[in-house]
């Protein structure tokens, strides 16, 4: 069995647990170089087989959205950090997760993969993420101590 | 380094609310930092004197966090949660503008450095040169 990985923003007030469907070491870690994650610094990782929860205080989510204005941006209210993207497909939430702005354990020492999506279609933009972004479920609550 | 060959580079956040400009030499050497605000944001220092550092835009939409000693005033644009610039810790005279954030390093050559902010009492009186003004 893979134990969960846990990690947060900043201040605490959101958190994430990755149950992860696979090694840890076996999970993607990528570096998107659009201009918003590069200014974030941030480096991500996304897996069908694995479950994300992402538990935010009420009122602690910033959701930003830009470019095909279809993927929201979660980021912390109170401190800003970066947490991840999620967008909804028919009834499934699915999200790709900063692995940078949580501090996620598992991956220290690797580089991430730069990555470019730049010329995607609108339809290979949403089959990719069908196809590699992580079950999720947003729960926006105080988090448990 | 002589004053006259400094140039004026513009940046700014993702949504283009905050905007900044900053004078620099040709060669910058910039930080990397590993401590628990850093690490998060991936934030590469560029600290400059108050005199080399000007806020064009946004100053409304900023949003500033504080923690531990709240002496360094972290500022993100409240829109799309940018980090540009903010007044570190280290040097509160001057301003840490992130390397990230500008619109181009063409002609720039960064020299980045991995500073120890893990164990930041003991290495921070290092940086604060670099926010002294020049005499």
């Amino acid at each position: 069995m893979t134990l969960a990985l846990t990690g947060h923003c900043h201040c605490g007030a959101v958190r994430v647990i990755l149950e992860p469907g696979r090694p840890v070491g076996e999970l993607p870690y990528r570096a998107c170089q659009c201009g918003f994650c590069r200014r974030h610094g941030a480096a991500t990782t996304s897996d069908p087989t694995s479950r994300l929860h992402i538990e935010a205080a009420p009122g602690a989510l910033e959701r930003y959205r830009f470019g095909r204005n279809v993927v929201e941006a979660l980021l912390c209210e109170e401190c800003g950090v970066y947490v991840g993207s999620a967008i909804k497909v028919d009834d499934r939430l699915l999200a790709t997760l900063n692995v940078v702005g949580v501090q996620l354990p598992g991956f220290e020492g690797r580089t991430p993969e730069p990555v470019a999506y730049d010329h995607e279609t609108d339809d290979e933009r949403l089959a990719r993420r069908m196809a590699r972004w992580t079950p999720a479920v947003l729960v926006e609550t105080q988090p448990s101590a | 380094m002589s004053v006259d060959r400094l140039s004026w580079r513009a940046g700014g956040c993702h949504c283009g609310g905050v905007r900044f400009e900053v004078a620099l030499p040709p060669v910058v050497t910039a930080q990397t930092c590993n401590c628990s605000m850093c690490a998060k944001t991936g934030f590469v220092h560029i600290i400059v004197p108050e005199s080399r550092f000007r806020m064009v835009k946004g100053a409304e939409r900023l949003v500033e966090y504080t923690f531990n000693t709240r002496v360094a005033k972290h500022l993100f644009c409240a829109e799309c949660g940018v980090k540009s610039f903010y007044r570190p810790r280290s040097n509160p005279d001057g301003w840490s503008v992130n390397g990230r954030c500008l619109d181009t390093v063409e002609g720039l050559t960064l020299q980045i450095e991995a500073f120890d902010g893990q164990n930041w009492e003991a290495n921070a009186a290092g940086l604060a040169h670099l926010s002294q003004e020049p005499a």
